[in-house]
């Protein structure tokens, strides 16, 4: 990995960048400066407000895949660093995070996944498929026992899903891709996410309801 | 659209559930499916609580972002790509 130095740290912030004109408030102040000294970074400004805004999207995905936080950052920097130089490949118009998602998708398979194997999931094949909500219908049809899961909680029951399966989920319902951009960022036809999305949304519920039953914030209807 | 949306049964519209949820039904199914929830109380109650929990899944899952300092060395380092490229 490439060390990081802050050696074009300089003292923007105290005033005395020239070029203060020419920040971006959601920038650091430190980088604006430097990249109006450079000259000639339209691409830089190009990728800082199209691709930048997505950075929590990338470690977000990133962290699901690997697992950790050390290797979510090195994913995420290096999904940056790739997309930025491989700038010129992006088609404008299309869906920037899904472009950003596939080639951090494929860096986690061709660096990251090596050697590793893809069973220590739940299968999910057996789950009964019809919604939670029968089981509810009586408590709670509103769903309200939703709202006393914390985060950490749907994390690591979404992390628990097959591979898969655990990727359209999080492309679709974190990521807010569509069933199309998804099929391109995994290489399946769009019948098979819509199959993976529907078994992975309801085993999640499922899994998420059995939680709450036992942590006794529902219920189960006596029907 | 001047036609009236076809009739679809319960079973249809359970089918449908996550793409209507998704809004990835063409127009005409589409409004097959909002059809049949506005007569049908039972169907509208599954969807409303499905579409209830498609909700708290991306709100529970996107509170999460990349750390502070994850956003800085990145900065620092397209920095240095730019320059090495002038
Ligand atoms: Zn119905």
């Amino acid at each position: 990995m490439v060390t990081f130095q802050r050696a074009f740290a300089h003292n923007g912030r105290d005033g005395n960048c020239k070029h203060l004109a020419l920040r971006i408030p959601h920038l650091s102040d430190d980088f604006r400066c430097r990249s109006a000294m450079t000259g000639g970074d339209d691409k830089r400004r190009a990728f800082e407000e199209t691709a930048l805004p997505h950075l929590d999207a990338v470690y977000r995905f990133g962290l699901r895949l690997t697992g950790n936080t050390a290797q979510a950052e090195d994913l995420t920097q290096e999904t940056m660093l790739k997309a930025y130089r491989s700038w010129h490949q992006f088609r404008p118009g299309t869906n920037i995070r899904a472009w950003l998602l596939t080639i951090l998708r494929n860096n986690f398979i061709n660096e990251y996944r090596k050697a590793k194997h893809r069973a220590e999931s739940v299968d999910i094949s057996d789950v009964e498929m019809r919604s939670v909500f029968h089981d509810v219908a009586e408590t709670d049809p509103e769903g309200k026992f939703f709202e006393q899961i914390v985060d950490q909680e749907v994390l690591d029951a979404i992390d628990r899903l097959p591979e898969d399966f655990k990727e359209a989920l999080i492309l679709s319902d974190i990521e807010g891709l569509h069933y199309q951009e998804i099929a391109e960022v995994t290489g399946v036809p769009v019948g098979t996410v819509k199959s993976r999305l529907f078994r992975a949304r309801r085993a999640l519920q499922k899994e998420l309801f059995e939680y709450a039953v036992e942590m006794g914030y529902i219920k189960r209807s006596t029907l | 659209m001047t036609d009236r949306p076809r009739e679809i049964d319960c079973g249809e519209a359970a089918e449908k559930l996550y793409e209507y949820l998704d809004q990835e039904l063409d127009a005409a199914t589409e409004a097959a499916v909002r059809q049949h929830l506005e007569m049908c109380a039972p169907c509208f109650q599954v969807f409303d609580f499905e579409k209830t929990y498609l909700k708290f899944i991306e709100t529970r899952a996107r509170a999460q972002g990349a750390p502070e300092s994850l956003k800085r060395k990145l900065l620092d380092q397209l920095f240095r790509e730019g320059s090495a490229a002038d």
